[in-house]
C-alpha cells in the first residue's frame, strides 16, 4: 500500500516552525494576530497528523523512513538527516498536536494582556516543533538535536516571567539538571556510532543491530543504561526529579504542555523508540522498572502532603511517569503497549487538570489549595471537568486513566509482583492526593473573599474537549479491545482480563477517595491526624524527602566552592598574567617613550649598542669558531 | 696572525672610538662637529693604510680619502652654518636643548 | 718582550709611527678631557697633524698635504670662527647623564673590542706596495681620467655646500 500522507509528515513540524518564525521577525507589530497565528498552524500540524495517523490505521501500512539528506561528511562516514513514520510515532504526531492546539487555544484566553504574548506564543510554537522533530526523527544523532531544543524551549518557557526571581532560578534548574540527563544521552550516542556497524544511527539499523545479538551484552547495557539517564532526566525520575515541580514557576499552559505532552514525553518516547536495545538487555530492563516503581511510590506520597496546586500535579505527573517507565521496564510487548498507552491517557488528563488549575489560579489569584474551596458551585465547567480529570487520574472505572493503568498492572502482575504491589500503593496514594486537592478546592465554604468567576470561552472549550478525550481515549485499548496494542507492536499478545487486578486498583483508588472525602469533607478524620503524631514525617513529605536540601549541600556547594577557588584562580592567577603582559607592556612603551627624548645623542647611543649586540649576536659565534 | 696594516688599523679603531665617544656625549655641538671630524680621519687613515699594505695595494684608497676630505670639509662647512643659524634662533648650541623633534 | 720592543724601535719608521700615533691618541684624548672649547680645538689640530705625519710614513705625501691645508688649516679656522660666533661660557660643563655616561663607555669599549678581534683575526697581507716614483702625479693621472666623473662631481658638491653654507647662514633681515 502506498503511504500517500506518511512521506509528507515532514511538513507536519513545519508549520510551527513558520509561525515562530513569524511571531520572532514581526510579533512586535502584531499584538493580537500572534495567537491566531501560532493556532492556525499548530492546527494544520493537527490535521496532517491526523491523516497521517488515519492512513496508518486503515491497514497494515510500512514504516514509512526518508533518510537521505545528508549533514554531514566524515571521511567515509556521513551523517544523514531525515524522518520516519511508524505507528507509534504517528500517535505521538497526534498527541503533540492535539494537546499543543487546545493549550495553544487555552493560551489565547490565559495569557490575554500580557505584554509578551507573542513571544510566548513563539516560544509555544518553537516548543512544538521541537517535540514534533523530536518524534519523527529518523535516527538518533537528529533526535539528540531535536532534544536539546525542547529543552531550550523549557527553558525559555519555564523562565518566561523572567522578573520573578524564583521562575529565573527554575528556569536554571531545569536547564541545568535536565543537562546532567542528556550528557547521559550524548555518550550513549558516541559508544553507538563508536561500535555500531557502518556507524550507523539510525532507528532501523538500531533494531537491527541490537534484536540480531549482534552487540556484546555489557556494551548493550552500558548504552541502554546511558540512554535511560537521558530520558530520567527529561522525563524527571528519580533522582533528576528535581526540576519538574520547580517547572510550575513557568505560566501554566506550559506546564500542561511540559506535563503532558512534550517534554517529560520525550523522554518515555525515547526509550520507547530505543527499546530494541533495552530489550537485550535484561539488567537495563531491570534498572528501568525498578527506577520507574520507585520514582511512583516516592512522587506520590510527596503529592501528598504539598499546598500548591500546580505541585501537587506535578508530583502526579513524576509518579505517573514512573508508572510509564516501570511499565516499559517490565520489558515485555504487552508491557510496553500499557506504558505507551499511559502515555496517550496521560497526555489528556494530565493537560485537563493543569488546563482546570490554571482556570482556578486565574479565578482566585493564588495557588494555595488552603486559601481556596467552594470554587465548584462557581466555576461548574471547571469544576466538573476537573473532577473527571482527577478520576481519571485517579483510574476509576471506566475513565482513561483506569484502562492504562490497569494495563501497566496486569502486566506487572504477570511478570513481577513486587511491582504490582508497589503500583497499587501508588495508585492508593494517587487517588488519595486527587480527592484532597479536589475537595480543598472545590468543595466546602470559600476560604478567601476573592470573587471568582468562570473563566472565558476560550479556556473552558479545551477542558471540554480534554475531559471528553479523558472518558473516551480509554476505550483504545482494553482487556476486551486490545487492537492499539495490535496495532502498536504489530502482533496479536494473548490479552485477557485479569479481574483480581481490576478490582483490586479499583477498590484501592475508591480507598483513595474515600479516605480523602472522610478528611477533607466530612472531617470525620481530622486532617492532621498523622501530622500530629508524626510531625517528622509530615515535614519529611511537606520537605520533598530533603532531595533538594541534599543535593544543595552535597552537589551545588562544594561546586560553588569549588567556582569560588576557581574565580579566586581567575582573578589572581590568569588576570594577573594578563595584567603583568599589560603593565609590560606600558612599561615597555614608557621606557621606549623615553627613550624617544628628542635627543640626537640618545638616538645615537641605542644605534651604537644596537650595533654592537647585532654583531655580537650575528658574528660572535664565527669568531669563536676561529679562536 | 697581524700583517703590517695591523698597527694602523688599531690606531684607526682607537681614534675612531674616542670620536664616536665625543659625539655621543659632549654638550657643545660645535665638538659634537669635531668628534665627527675625528671618526672621518681614522676612517681616511684606513683607507691610506689599505692604499699601501692592503690586499689589493693602488692609489685608489687614496683619491677616495681625498674625497673623503672634501665631503668633511662640505659638511663642515655646512654644520657650522646650521650652527650660526640656529643659535640665532636659539640663543644656545647645546645639543641637550636641540629636542624639537620630540615636539 | 723587551726583544720585541727593540727590534720595534731599531727602525726609524717605526719609531716615527710611534711617536705619530702616540700624539694622534693623545691629541684626541685631550680633546675629550679638556674643558675650554679653544683647548679642545687645539687638541684635535695637533691629532690632524700627527695624522699628516702618518700619511707621510704611508708614502702618501700628497693626501698629507691635504690633510694638512684642509683639516689643521681649514677645518680648524672654521670651527673657530663657529665657535667665535655663538657665545660660549667659559668652560664646559658636562650634563649630568650618569646611565648615559656609563653605557656609552660600555658602548664604545665593546665596539672597539670587536674591531680590535676582527683586525687581530684578519689575514692582511705583509708585502708592501712600491708606490710609483711620483705619487702627486700619478693621483693626478687618475684623478683626470679614471676618477674623473667622481670629481666632478664633487666640485658640484662643494659649490653647493659653499652656496648653501651661505644661503643658512645669512641673517635673514639681510
Amino acid at each position: 500500500m502506498v503511504s500517500a500522507y506518511s512521506q509528507y509528515a515532514w511538513l507536519i513540524p513545519l508549520f510551527p516552525l513558520l509561525s515562530f518564525l513569524i511571531l520572532t521577525a514581526v510579533g512586535r507589530q502584531l499584538r493580537d494576530a500572534g495567537a491566531y497565528i501560532s493556532i492556525v498552524s499548530v492546527f494544520v500540524s493537527f490535521v496532517l497528523s491526523l491523516l497521517v495517523f488515519w492512513e496508518r490505521l486503515g491497514g497494515q501500512v510500512e514504516d514509512y523512513t526518508w533518510n537521505n539528506l545528508q549533514w554531514l561528511r566524515l571521511g567515509d562516514v556521513t551523517l544523514t538527516m531525515g524522518f520516519e513514520v511508524t505507528n507509534l510515532n504517528a500517535l505521538m504526531l497526534v498527541i503533540v498536536t492535539l494537546v499543543s492546539l487546545l493549550v495553544n487555544i487555552y493560551s489565547s484566553g490565559y495569557m490575554h494582556g500580557d505584554e509578551r504574548i507573542n513571544v510566548f506564543f513563539a516560544y509555544i510554537s518553537l516548543f512544538t516543533f521541537s517535540m514534533l522533530g523530536l518524534v519523527i526523527s529518523a535516527n538518533l544523532l537528529e533526535l539528540y538535536i531535536f532534544w536539546e531544543l525542547v529543552g531550550v524551549c523549557s527553558f525559555l518557557l519555564v523562565g518566561f516571567w523572567y522578573f520573578k526571581p524564583e521562575a529565573r532560578a527554575a528556569a536554571r534548574k531545569a536547564f541545568i539538571v535536565t543537562r546532567i540527563g542528556d550528557v547521559g544521552l550524548f555518550i550513549a550516542i558516541l559508544l553507538l556510532f563508536w561500535f555500531m556497524p557502518n556507524h550507523a544511527l539510525d532507528f532501523s539499523s538500531i533494531h537491527n543491530a541490537f534484536s540480531g545479538g549482534e552487540m556484546p551484552a555489557g556494551l548493550t547495557t552500558l548504552i541502554a543504561i546511558l540512554i535511560f539517564v537521558g530520558a530520567i532526566g527529561k522525563s524527571g525520575q528519580f533522582p533528576l526529579h528535581t526540576w519538574l515541580p520547580d517547572a510550575m514557576e513557568g505560566p501554566t499552559p506550559i506546564s500542561a504542555l511540559i506535563h503532558a505532552a512534550t517534554m517529560v514525553a520525550a523522554g518515555v518516547y525515547l526509550v520507547a523508540r530505543t527499546f530494541d536495545i533495552f530489550a537485550a538487555s535484561p539488567a537495563a530492563l531491570g534498572v528501568v522498572a525498578f527506577i520507574g516503581a520507585f520514582t511512583a511510590i516516592f512522587a506520590a506520597t510527596i503529592g501528598t502532603a504539598q499546598n500548591d496546586i500546580k505541585r501537587v500535579l506535578a508530583y502526579s505527573t513524576v509518579s505517573q511517569l514512573g508508572y510509564m517507565m516501570m511499565a516499559l521496564g517490565i520489558g515485555t510487548a504487552a508491557a510496553m503497549t500499557a506504558g505507551i498507552f499511559h502515555l496517550f491517557t496521560h497526555a489528556f488528563f494530565k493537560a485537563l487538570l493543569f488546563l482546570g488549575a490554571g482556570s482556578v489560579i486565574h479565578a482566585v489569584h493564588t495557588q494555595n489549595i488552603h486559601e481556596m474551596g467552594g470554587l465548584g458551585g462557581r466555576m461548574k465547567i471547571t469544576a466538573w471537568t476537573f473532577g473527571i480529570g482527577a478520576l481519571a487520574l485517579s483510574g476509576i472505572f471506566p475513565l482513561s486513566g483506569f484502562w492504562s493503568k490497569d494495563a501497566i498492572l496486569s502486566e506487572a502482575y504477570r511478570h513481577n509482583q513486587a511491582l504490582f504491589w508497589i503500583g497499587l500503593i501508588a495508585a492508593f496514594f494517587t487517588a488519595f492526593y486527587m480527592s484532597r486537592l479536589f475537595f480543598l478546592v472545590f468543595a466546602g465554604k470559600p476560604r478567601s473573599s476573592a470573587e471568582a468567576h468562570e473563566s472565558p470561552m476560550s479556556m473552558t472549550l479545551p477542558l471540554i474537549v480534554l475531559a471528553v478525550l479523558a472518558v473516551a481515549a480509554g476505550f483504545a485499548f482494553t482487556p476486551f479491545n486490545p487492537w492499539l496494542g495490535e496495532w502498536l507492536v504489530g502482533h496479536t499478545e494473548g490479552e485477557h482480563a485479569n479481574w483480581l487486578v481490576i478490582v483490586l486498583s479499583n477498590l484501592v483508588g475508591l480507598l483513595g477517595i474515600g479516605l480523602g472525602y472522610l478528611v477533607y469533607v466530612k472531617r470525620t478524620v481530622p486532617a492532621d491526624a498523622i501530622s500530629s503524631r508524626a510531625p517528622w514525617l509530615y515535614r519529611l513529605l511537606e520537605r520533598k524527602f530533603y532531595i533538594d536540601e541534599l543535593y544543595q549541600t552535597v552537589i551545588v556547594r562544594p561546586l560553588q566552592g569549588l567556582g569560588h577557588l576557581l574565580t579566586l584562580f581567575d582573578v589572581y592567577v590568569v588576570d594577573g598574567a594578563v595584567r603583568l603582559a599589560s603593565y609590560a607592556a606600558t612599561g615597555l612603551g614608557r621606557a621606549g617613550s623615553r627613550l624617544q627624548n628628542g635627543q640626537v645623542q640618545t638616538y645615537g647611543l641605542a644605534t651604537l649598542l644596537g650595533l654592537v649586540i647585532l654583531v655580537l649576536a650575528l658574528a660572535g659565534r664565527r669568531f669563536i669558531n676561529f679562536g | 696572525m697581524s700583517g703590517l696594516a695591523t698597527p694602523y688599523l688599531t690606531l684607526a679603531a682607537i681614534l675612531f672610538c674616542i670620536g664616536l665617544y665625543g659625539a655621543l656625549s659632549k654638550k657643545n655641538a660645535v665638538i659634537v662637529l669635531l668628534s665627527v671630524e675625528l671618526m672621518l680621519n681614522a676612517v681616511n687613515l684606513n683607507l691610506v693604510a689599505f692604499s699601501k699594505l692592503g690586499v689589493h695595494p693602488g692609489l685608489t684608497g687614496q683619491i677616495f680619502s681625498l674625497f673623503t676630505i672634501t665631503v668633511a670639509a662640505a659638511e663642515v662647512a655646512v654644520g657650522i652654518a646650521i650652527l650660526i643659524a640656529y643659535y640665532r634662533s636659539r640663543g644656545t648650541t647645546n645639543v641637550n636643548e636641540m629636542d624639537s623633534m620630540k615636539r | 718582550m723587551l726583544g720585541n720592543i727593540v727590534a720595534f724601535l731599531s727602525s726609524g719608521a717605526n719609531i716615527a709611527f710611534f711617536v705619530c700615533a702616540l700624539l694622534a691618541i693623545g691629541g684626541a684624548v685631550f680633546m675629550i678631557s679638556f674643558t675650554k672649547v679653544v683647548h679642545m680645538l687645539l687638541a684635535m689640530a695637533l691629532t690632524f697633524l700627527s695624522l699628516a705625519g702618518l700619511y707621510v710614513l704611508l708614502e702618501a705625501e700628497f693626501v698629507a698635504v691635504v690633510q694638512v691645508l684642509i683639516y689643521a688649516g681649514a677645518v680648524s679656522i672654521v670651527m673657530i670662527f663657529g665657535i667665535m660666533m655663538t657665545r660660549h661660557r667659559g668652560d664646559e660643563v658636562e650634563p649630568k647623564r650618569p646611565l648615559h655616561s656609563w653605557l656609552l663607555g660600555i658602548g664604545c669599549l665593546a665596539l672597539f673590542g670587536i674591531i680590535f678581534y676582527a683586525i687581530q683575526q684578519t689575514a692582511l697581507p705583509t708585502g708592501e706596495f712600491q708606490a710609483a716614483g711620483d705619487n702627486t702625479m700619478e693621483i693626478g693621472k687618475q684623478l683626470f681620467t679614471l676618477h674623473v666623473i667622481p670629481f666632478e662631481l664633487m666640485s658640484v658638491l662643494l659649490t653647493v655646500a659653499f652656496i648653501g653654507a651661505i644661503i643658512v647662514a645669512k641673517r635673514e633681515e639681510d
